[in-house]
């Protein structure tokens, strides 16, 4: 629990010099036990806000009025103990462990630091060195497993592939349901932008992805709603809290920490694929066929290809797994800082090159940030860090059809993918399907790639105007440039005459928060405290994305636009949204056991009516120690905490939602389309269209309503400690694009409507089961389980498609009566005793109904286990998770069961089959089916794209991490230059067990968002290890 | 530096609270406009309609009607006579209601508020034909209620198709929809389509001829339910003489597309351009039938890359034929080269066998000196000459095949004679042909090998998309597919 720089932190930003006369006291905190030296500890001048923290040694320094007559000295996990000082400068102070400690002071909304024992809601951090090293660049995916009431989930292997992640479930039927994220103070987007269908498109990162995992200090996660009121709206959907590496109380010295890591990808989670049977249908060589329906392996000897050349029959097992290569992750991080608490500067600098599993893909990040802290002799005090990052990534089109994963589920088993040429002299396609190209070519030819350019800093001003009064002035930006670039090769399945676009997002949020924080202990009474914070915030948020999308290409293999000849899907969307928020928290606590806490906030939004756009939200927060109140003694029940929360947080909509305009006109799909401005004969001619959606001048904000209740328990001097949590929220007139009839003209209307909540439970058991000498065996367990019901749409409505791209009869909605997200297709027909119906004539399944439920990605419930082991300088540690429950609808399984290449569709294929179901008679009654049918009936019918054939339960087991680690003893360094030395080995996605699907599950082909579930052809994920090193100069 | 302080942030609180009003006044969208002139909506709207006859309802009906076979896809699921809920949704939503209907209502609207009456004639033509294709596909549909969703309407009641041709309290029927359209064709417009008009070019007289000739069209249409007023409205039209109406190829209401990505005409995309051009192929059934006949636009209409016919028969369930690149597909010639269309709604070759059949199966149709056999081979010869057949060609065929081009025997075998050369005619336009065999029984089909559909026999409608189902509890319990229209007698 050493959270030295944390601890820093917040004493750098509360503490601010004394302008009185001073003297310098400085000396040496140790443990009371083994007189090793603490570094992090508090040292405060009692009375005062001044003081420091311990540095590495265990010493500290500060300046005191002369008057000052006690320190308090307090550290995590240790007694609090008061030193008299009787005249002299140098101290040396022995810390008792305190048996009763399980709390730890922690980072809250904006930067206020708590003890976590007066925290009415549930509360988790997570440590940089929990990040960091960990073979994984995206610091979403490096979270996943390690947190109650957090689901996490990739979208695949492919590099800077986005990563979902809610917070306690889905709260709103539209808007985002990612929490805030939050660097340093500054509100940080963590947007995806699709440049393509998000049904075919290659996969764009979530831009959290800007920031490195290695320059990470703390994540904390505020999961409820609790937070909102100091972030505002956004942060209902919970918030990350990203506390940097920066600034280091240093003494005055200087430090260099240098890290670095290697580490490799492999392809994981394909499906075991059979080898018995070739190229072809109903045990039919076919040369064009994607099926492996074909004779078996050893009854012909060799086949013609389309291409005319004779090769071998036989079985490439390997063909698929052939396809991918070995990826790669180099990360390397150089950090420096120097000077003291008042005065001090850091400068870090951070890279990432990444080379996918996919055959061109990859994801380079570099970073630069500086900041630092100057205190003004006026007692001004000045903190600023500026961050640069250039994060670029090169994707190639997924899904369904035309794309390389497209083709690879439709791979006959006898395809020697890799080992013949896949393109001609002139850059064609050579493959076994005339009207796709090879995979291969695919991933050359068609490409997306971005580049972006993020300043993101902060500047803040801060003043005590009282000891006990403090005004600050912050100013954050957050501002980046993606620019897209996307490219079709002339021959492309997409777009046979080749596409170049240019696809520019820009991104910026500006915030200004003006707070005033004050405090005064022993107010109207003894041991009765308070807190109280005013805050006014303005912000603004701007979008700008210009698209210049060019068609028709002429010269191959050249991507300037001047080789398009059609531009008529180019165009510019902006967005621009501000909003004032006023905002207060009272915080009282009494004799540190009981704690209350009161928030409200008033925001003034642009985006609604201008009558209706302000609205106020308030929380209230309880916690209550009895082991303190009571003055419990015992060595089984070490602590107690009682803890219970109501917050309701109100928020806006999206810009221009409440108009009715008209839009450029498009007709069609994929089948047949246009776009306008048309060009008919000669002449171009523009068409516009109304928008599909009806505004709505009369919107009103939508409003979540949360409760939770708690407990915290503390057994034999905290060696087990058990956090448990029981959450409900009501998320109400949800600002939702209702479905109205079309033949009104129109497809939605923008209106409150609805009601959906969410049920919860988490629990997080920490535990040292072991502690044997230098040995420690510690544990970390978390459970999530959460009920989400759509209760109520709109009048007349059961159920409405999510926001986003979808497949015709394959529709992500909600549902009234179901979870949220659940998808709608075709379910086989049944009888009403539930039996599937057989046609008598074919033995298939009789046509389905479309329309109805066919799966729901919401798991049952979720955990993960850390497990930890620690001897001497040496850790090991592996994270095991599971997600159990959820259904996943997969394209890439029903292809490969409809075209005989699993494993499974081998078995006794010479010998006919009976589909599952019963037949109806002519007397209305129900007969056990027993029409033989072929293998490739069976396995076909029970594929079928838009049907319950595709859904499987997604639970899942896996070895998510595994880290080794290696500090060097102080008795080698001593003869090096450097300070401190480790060296490690980690692994991510080490080995899953899915009893209920043949390939990995945690795969989700239209990225980050609200729709879930749905593997659309999509990349598959893979298997990363490392090796990694840290030094400290 | 205390007190400045507390300046400061009152200072700053101040700014803050004043000039909110401004600060907050930017959610006026500015990507698009809020109100557009008619020569923006016209072209949509007729692109619109195109979509609604040429895309998936297209690819349905010529599938039912023998045209082509489904090879893959949905069409191969229609060639089995399966249609449901979870079809031509986006036909329904974006292309009909959605797509050209609104266009024309908002087009309308804005050339009311202008005196531009070229565009609400048009409008109004055009609006009476996309309306007639959905009820002549689904029956009872929104009319009266429809397309006033901006005004609170989300949720519009059906108006039985009868009422939608016959009109009654409240209804316009379409016939007067067309006749408001006409008459606003013969009033001073403040503005005139130009090249927005992608079918005529803004050709105001060609506009009025394609309206009397879609009264005939709607009038032929209803003729077996209510053989009066379709006399009527057929007599109402020739009255007008034959510069009223359209009379040479050169007139048909063809909607015009272009030749490059983005512009092409659905039908041509689809048979040539995308990657789901391999879900239909020409059926055996329509290459038999007009190999049977003689008839010289099968190699016009058809294209043969192997140099023979590759087809299959309609409910076909076995290995296709290989390569794709060898089957039959409709030519360049049926669908225009390079996509740029037209997109035929109304031909001339349609309204002269629309005569013939009047002539042949309508009391008091007014002749006026002409006759069903006159129409009949002026339809023929029309069908012929836009088939790209010289006058040498189209005489030799006369000819040699006296027996198809003269109208013989009973009133029902006439009949029979002109429908089955209107479904020759109207090779690739599988909504007129399922209309016509629809009300006419013509021509005479074999049910499709393995069909299933609700009772093994062909759609005679489609059902209520599962979107209205599920948004409109109008349209709850509607009709299977297996139930015959309103104008539907036979």
């Amino acid at each position: 629990m050493k959270q030295t720089l944390l601890l820093w932190l917040f004493v750098a930003i509360s503490v601010m010099p004394a302008l009185a006369q001073t003297r310098t006291i400085s000396g040496k905190v140790t443990d009371a036990k083994d007189g090793s030296p603490i570094p992090g500890v508090t040292v405060i001048v009692k009375g005062t806000t001044t003081g420091t923290v311990t540095g590495a040694g265990g010493n500290f320094s500060l300046s005191a009025d002369q008057n000052a007559r006690t320190l308090i000295v307090s550290f995590v996990g240790y007694e609090t103990q008061q030193v008299n000082l009787d005249g002299g400068t140098t101290y040396n102070i022995g810390l008792k462990e305190d048996p009763k400690s399980l709390e730890e002071v922690i980072v809250t909304a904006q930067n206020i630091s708590r003890d976590k024992r007066s925290l009415g809601y549930a509360f988790e951090s997570v440590k940089g060195d929990e990040l960091a090293q960990r073979s994984e660049p995206n610091v979403l995916n490096t979270l996943n497993g390690k947190l109650a009431g957090v689901t996490i989930t990739g979208s695949s292997g492919a590099p800077g592939a986005s990563t979902n992640i809610n917070i306690r479930g889905i709260t709103s039927f539209t808007g985002s349901n990612q929490p805030l994220i939050v660097v340093d103070g500054i509100i940080f987007s963590n947007d995806l932008d699709a440049t393509e269908n998000t049904l075919f498109g290659s996969q764009p990162a979530n831009r959290l992805a800007d920031i490195s995992p290695e320059n990470i200090e703390s994540v904390s996660v505020l999961k409820g709603p609790a937070a909102a009121a100091l972030y505002g709206s956004r942060a209902s959907a919970g918030a990350l809290v990203i506390t940097t590496k920066s600034g280091k109380e240093l003494k005055g010295k200087s430090e260099v920490t240098f890290t670095s890591s290697v580490s490799f990808q492999n392809v994981s989670g394909l499906p075991k694929f059979q080898n018995q049977y070739g190229q072809g249908a109903n045990n039919d060589f076919n040369n064009t066929s994607s099926n492996s329906w074909g004779p078996a392996f050893g009854t012909i000897d060799s086949v013609t290809t389309v291409q005319g050349v004779r090769v071998p029959y036989r079985a490439y097992p390997n063909n698929v797994k052939d396809f991918f290569k070995t990826g790669s992750i180099i990360q390397n991080g150089l950090n420096f800082s120097s000077g003291t608490a008042e005065n001090n500067i850091s400068l870090s600098l951070s890279s990432t090159f990444q080379n996918g599993i996919i055959p061109e893909s990859k994801f380079d990040r570099n970073s630069v940030q500086i900041g630092g802290v100057k205190t003004l002799n006026n007692g001004v005090k000045l903190m600023t860090s500026v961050t640069y990052v250039r994060s670029s990534q090169r994707g190639v089109p997924q899904g369904n059809g035309g794309s390389a994963f497209g083709q690879l589920t439709r791979i006959p088993r006898s395809y020697d993918l890799t080992g013949m040429p896949y393109q001609d002299e002139n850059g064609k396609s050579i493959f076994y399907n005339l009207t796709q190209n090879h995979p291969l070519w695919s991933t050359e030819h068609e490409k997306l790639q971005g580049s972006t350019d993020r300043v993101f800093g902060y500047f803040t001003a801060g003043y005590n105007i009282m000891k006990w009064l403090n005004v600050s002035y912050r100013v954050t930006a957050d501002v980046y440039n993606d620019r897209r670039r996307f490219y079709n090769e002339i021959g492309s399945v997409r777009n046979p005459t080749g596409a170049t676009v240019r696809d520019n997002f820009f991104r910026s949020e500006l915030n200004g928060d003006l707070m005033i924080k004050a405090n005064k202990s022993n107010l109207f009474t003894e041991g009765l405290d308070l807190n109280v914070l005013l805050g006014q915030n303005i912000n603004q948020r701007d979008y700008q994305n210009v698209t210049l999308y060019g068609e028709e290409l002429t010269i191959p293999n050249f991507e300037n636009p001047s080789n398009a000849s059609i531009f008529s899907q180019s165009g510019e969307t902006v967005r621009k949204q501000r909003l004032i928020g006023y905002y207060g928290q009272l915080s009282f606590g009494y004799k540190n056991y009981l704690f209350l806490e009161l928030t409200g906030r008033m925001d003034q939004s642009s985006t609604l009516p201008s009558d209706k756009n302000k609205y106020f939200y308030p929380s209230a927060a309880l916690s209550f120690v009895p082991t303190d109140a009571f003055h419990i003694e015992s060595n089984v029940l070490s602590y107690l905490k009682l803890r219970a929360n109501a917050a309701k947080v109100g928020r806006d909509a999206p810009p221009y939602r409440l108009q009715t305009y008209f839009v450029g006109a498009t007709f069609g799909n994929n089948l047949a389309s246009i776009t306008y401005p048309i060009s008919v004969g000669g002449s171009s001619i523009p068409g516009f269209l109304t928008n599909t959606r009806i505004g709505s001048p009369a919107l009103s904000p939508e409003f979540v309503t949360s409760y939770e209740g708690g407990f915290n328990i503390g057994l034999f001097q905290n060696r087990v400690s058990l956090d448990a949590t029981y959450f409900y929220t009501r998320s109400s007139k949800q600002i939702f694009d209702v479905a109205v009839s079309n033949a009104s003209g129109f497809d939605t209307r923008t209106t409150n409507v609805g009601l959906m909540t969410n049920k919860g439970i988490e629990l997080v058991l920490n535990a040292t089961p072991l502690k044997i000498g230098a040995f420690q065996w510690d544990v970390s367990a978390n459970f999530t389980r959460i009920r989400n019901n759509v209760k109520e749409i709109a009048p007349g409505i059961d159920n409405a498609p999510l926001e986003g791209n979808a497949f015709i009869g394959i529709n992500p909605s909600i549902a009234v009566n179901h979870a949220y997200g659940v998808i709608i297709g075709t379910k086989n027909a049944r009888n009403d005793a539930g039996e599937l119906l057989i046609n008598p004539s074919t033995g298939l399944f009789v046509p389905g109904i479309a329309g109805e439920v066919i799966a729901d990605p919401n798991p049952d419930w979720q955990a993960g286990l850390t497990n930890t082991f620690r001897y001497k300088g040496f850790s090991l540690s592996f994270l095991i998770d599971t997600r159990q429950g959820g259904d996943i609808y997969s394209f890439s399984m029903t292809d490969l069961k409809n075209n005989g290449s699993l494993e499974i569709t081998a078995k006794d294929r010479d010998k006919p089959r009976i589909l599952p179901g019963v037949i109806q008679t002519g007397d209305g009654k129900y007969i056990k089916n027993n029409i033989q049918i072929s293998a490739q009936s069976y396995w076909g019918a029970l594929g079928g794209l838009a049907s319950e054939g595709a859904v499987y339960d997604a639970t899942v087991w896996r070895l998510r991490e595994v880290a080794f680690n290696y500090s060097l003893p102080s008795s080698v360094l001593r003869r090096t230059p450097f300070g401190a030395a480790s060296i490690g080995l980690s692994a991510h996605n080490l080995f899953f067990y899915a009893p209920h699907y043949p390939a990995d599950p945690e795969i989700n082909t239209q990225g980050a968002g609200n729709i879930r579930g749905l593997d659309l052809n999509g990349a598959p994920n893979t298997r990363n290890y490392g090796a990694n090193l840290r030094v400290t100069f | 530096m205390r007190r400045l302080s507390i300046y400061t942030g009152l200072l700053l609180l101040a700014v803050t609270f004043t000039g909110c009003k401004k600060f907050f006044d930017i959610n006026d969208t500015p990507n698009s406009p809020t109100s557009v002139p008619p020569s923006l909506l016209l072209p949509t709207g007729l692109s619109g309609s195109a979509f609604s006859n040429a895309n998936e309802l297209n690819r349905f009906a010529c599938t039912i009607i023998d045209y082509q076979a489904g090879a893959g896809g949905s069409p191969a699921t229609y060639d089995i006579y399966n249609t449901n809920g979870a079809d031509f949704g986006n036909q329904w939503r974006f292309e009909i209601y959605g797509g050209a209907l609104i266009a024309y209502k908002k087009m309308i609207d804005a050339a009311d508020a202008t005196g531009a009456k070229a565009y609400t004639g048009i409008g109004k033509i055009m609006m009476a034909y996309t309306f007639a294709i959905a009820t002549d596909v689904w029956g009872d549909v929104p009319y009266t209620e429809a397309l006033q969703g901006d005004l609170d309407v989300i949720q519009p009641a059906l108006t039985t198709q009868e009422a939608m041709y016959k009109g009654g309290t409240g209804v316009t029927s379409l016939f007067d929809m067309v006749r408001a359209g006409l008459r606003d064709l013969d009033t001073v417009t403040t503005s005139s389509p130009e090249t927005d008009d992608i079918v005529y070019g803004g050709d105001i007289d060609a506009w009025k001829k394609a309206g009397n000739t879609l009264l005939l069209k709607l009038a032929i249409q209803i003729s077996k339910k209510e053989p009066a007023l379709a006399a009527s409205v057929i007599n109402e039209v020739l009255a007008k003489g034959e510069d009223a109406y359209i009379t040479s190829n050169a007139e048909t209401l063809g909607v015009n597309f272009g030749a490059s990505t983005g512009s092409q005409s659905p039908v041509y995309y689809y048979t040539y351009v995308s990657s789901f051009a391999n879900d239909l192929i020409v059926s055996t059934r329509y290459v038999n039938r007009l190999q049977a006949l003689g008839d010289p636009r099968l190699d016009k209409f058809v294209t043969k890359p192997s140099g023979s016919f590759v087809t299959i028969d309609n409910g076909f369930r076995g290995t296709l034929p290989t390569p794709t690149a060898n089957w039959s597909r409709w030519s360049s010639t049926l669908l225009g080269a390079n996509g740029v269309g037209p997109v035929k709604l109304i031909t001339n070759a349609m309204r002269a066998f629309i005569l013939a059949e009047a002539a042949v199966s309508l009391p008091g149709i007014n002749l006026g000196g002409n006759t069903a056999q006159g129409w009949y081979t002026e339809g023929i010869k029309a069908s012929m000459q836009d088939a790209g057949l010289s006058s040498l060609e189209i005489d030799a065929y006369f000819t040699a095949h006296p027996e198809v081009v003269t109208l013989s025997g009973t009133v029902e075998q006439q009949v029979e004679q002109i429908i089955t050369q209107k479904y020759i005619a109207n090779t690739g336009n599988g909504l007129e042909a399922w209309n016509d065999w629809r009300r006419t029984g013509y021509p005479v089909m074999p049910e499709h090998d393995n069909a299933v559909g609700i009772d093994g026999t062909r759609p005679v409608r489609a059902q209520y998309i599962d979107q209205e189902v599920a948004r409109n509890p109008a349209f709850k319990n509607g009709p299977l597919p297996n139930v015959k229209v309103w104008w539907d007698v036979n």
